[in-house]
């Protein structure tokens, strides 16, 4: 029960920020919304099996992003005083949870811009969120344990990127796939096995995150 | 030292082996590939490794099909080693009522065993009707296939496609082991370092990662190498390239990673927390993903290569030590580097 409290009082932290620094969701939410435009003025006509690719793409961009400021906007010593308050675990989870949020919004907010400018090819809507839903929180957990490591680095947001793109990649490629399949570009009636192989990875990146965090915020 | 010797002996007998002994004699090419029923013909065969000369009198040559008939060649010329032609007379119906039927070439003498060359003839049929009934099967088994000779003798199998290049296996694949033994190597010294901080530890975690990314390298190279001559074209988006290119371009990032940070022991530490992390997500990467999409690869799925069933006895006994043989080294290498980072910081500290 205690926990929970933490739990929660960590997360609503979270949101407090968020809502106190404004600036920041508005620059990712507006970085959506010009990638979005971008792709739309530069690729003219969108074939399905190109929006595919190219709304996986901006995802991850945006989602890189908006997790690279998750351990880099606060100061070493308030972290410090967040790991004296409660478990160290526990800041990471709700950072994580938070973020998953986040990557859920940008991925609608994503969706919603994509529909309207570039055609709304998705045949199964349902398969279609419960992909984005299952890629939000595995980027989540890859990238808000990838910022904690990259944080102490001279070139963090550089550092990010390199560290990340290559451990999101089996992610990536799974969503690809089953998001082919909602926009119907692929028949396979075993989606299931993809999805059990995305809950999989989610499930040892998760584990490895909270063996291996005391390691990285200890300082 | 032992362990030293009998790397460079294990190597050698393979370099020498996996060099020179010679393929079994096969069937390379025919021609015409595309015949029509009720015509007598003549289709001249080319050998790789044979001496056609030495058996013109014990050779038996017929056109097979999967479903048990057989078409033998009444007449035979050798015109040298390499080179024949053998004469068909093709009934006047197929044995099936089809449009066209995919026979194979099959050879058997003595000298150069059973050769068989896969989906060499397409057989037209000339006439579509059904009205020659009894001559179908009649014509189509004019003599039975039996008193075949096994291919024998110390050689490699001698594959379509594949032909020399088949001895890629020796150097290729074992590079692959070694990458992986050597990055679990890198890991599990990652993981002792965790447990008991110590420079000797992390200087073993970063020179295991590095030989075993220069054996990664050393992999793709060999890989393009021999896909350049197979697939026809080094690099073919393969899933297995794919996945290899990702894997090394994490190790790639675990190098930037360890010179980012001022703290040498924050960025061993971190550096160890990222090596583990990485590899776990390797894990899904070779194992997961490339089941997801088709691979080229052989042993894959519509892959024109060969799989498990192929790598016939005699290769066996040259690729497990060449496993081996390459993996001693690997840990050579490692060892030779790991020497030299502890060399530099003795002199560091002096």
């Amino acid at each position: 029960m205690d926990r929970w409290h933490t739990f929660t009082a960590l997360l609503g932290k979270e949101l407090m920020l968020e809502y106190r620094q404004r600036y920041a969701i508005g620059g990712i939410l507006l970085y959506v919304c010009s990638m979005v435009f971008v792709v739309y003025v530069a690729a003219v006509k969108i074939q399905p099996q190109l929006w595919n690719v190219l709304f996986w793409l901006i995802f991850l961009f945006a989602s890189v992003n908006a997790v690279v400021k998750s351990f880099v906007q606060e100061s070493g010593a308030r972290q410090l005083y967040y790991y004296q308050l409660a478990d160290a675990e526990m800041v990471l989870l709700a950072k994580m949870v938070y973020n998953a949020l986040l990557l859920m919004v940008l991925g609608a907010l994503a969706l919603v811009m994509f529909s309207v400018v570039a055609g709304h090819p998705v045949r199964d809507i349902r398969l279609f969120l419960g992909t984005l839903i299952l890629g939000s929180v595995g980027f989540s957990i890859a990238l808000t344990f990838v910022s904690a490591i990259s944080a102490g680095a001279h070139n963090s947001a550089t550092l990010m990127a390199v560290l990340s793109f290559p451990v999101l990649l089996p992610i990536l490629m799974t969503l690809i796939r089953l998001s082919a399949i909602s926009l119907a570009l692929m028949q396979d009636t075993s989606y299931w096995r993809d999805i059990l192989n995305l809950v999989a990875i989610d499930a040892i990146l998760i584990t490895l995150t909270f063996v291996l965090f005391p390691y990285v915020w200890r300082d | 030292m032992w362990w030293k010797a009998s790397a460079v002996f294990v190597l050698l007998s393979v370099l020498s082996a996996g060099f020179l002994v010679p393929l079994h004699p096969g069937l390379v090419g025919n021609s015409p590939t595309t015949i029509t029923t009720g015509q007598a013909f003549t289709m001249s065969l080319t050998g790789y490794n044979t001496f056609f000369t030495r058996s013109a009198d014990s050779m038996r040559i017929w056109m097979t099909h999967p479903s048990g008939y057989a078409l033998a060649a009444h007449q035979l010329r050798v015109l040298n080693n390499n080179d024949m032609e053998a004469s068909f007379t093709v009934p006047t119906v197929l044995p099936e009522q089809r449009d066209a039927m995919t026979f194979h070439l099959l050879t058997d003498d003595p000298l150069h065993g059973t050769m068989t060359l896969v989906g060499a003839i397409q057989v037209q049929a000339g006439v579509v009707d059904d009205f020659l009934q009894d001559e179908r099967l009649d014509g189509w088994r004019n003599t039975s296939v039996t008193g075949l000779h096994p291919q024998e003798g110390f050689r490699f199998v001698n594959l379509p496609i594949n032909y020399e290049s088949i001895r890629n296996l020796f150097f290729h694949v074992p590079m692959w082991m070694v990458m992986f033994v050597l990055l679990m190597l890198s890991v599990w010294h990652s993981v002792r370092y965790l447990g008991a901080p110590s420079a000797q530890t992390d200087a073993r975690a970063e020179a295991y990662a590095e030989t075993g990314l220069l054996f990664g390298g050393l992999g793709l190279l060999t890989g393009m190498l021999w896909a350049n001559y197979t697939w026809g074209a080094p690099w073919s988006n393969d899933i297995k390239q794919l996945m290899t290119a990702v894997a090394l371009l994490i190790y790639v990032a675990y190098f930037i990673l360890r010179t980012s940070f001022d703290e040498p022991e924050k960025a061993a530490r971190i550096a160890a927390v990222y090596n583990i992390f990485a590899f776990a997500s390797l894990i899904p990467l070779i194992y997961i993903v490339p089941r997801l999409f088709s691979s080229l690869h052989p042993g894959g799925e519509g892959s024109p290569v060969f799989n498990r069933e192929d790598l016939n006895p005699n290769m066996r006994i040259i690729f497990y030590p060449a496993i081996i043989g390459w993996t001693l080294l690997g840990l050579w290498a490692a060892n030779l580097s790991i020497r030299l980072k502890n060399l530099e910081t003795l002199h560091l500290n002096r």
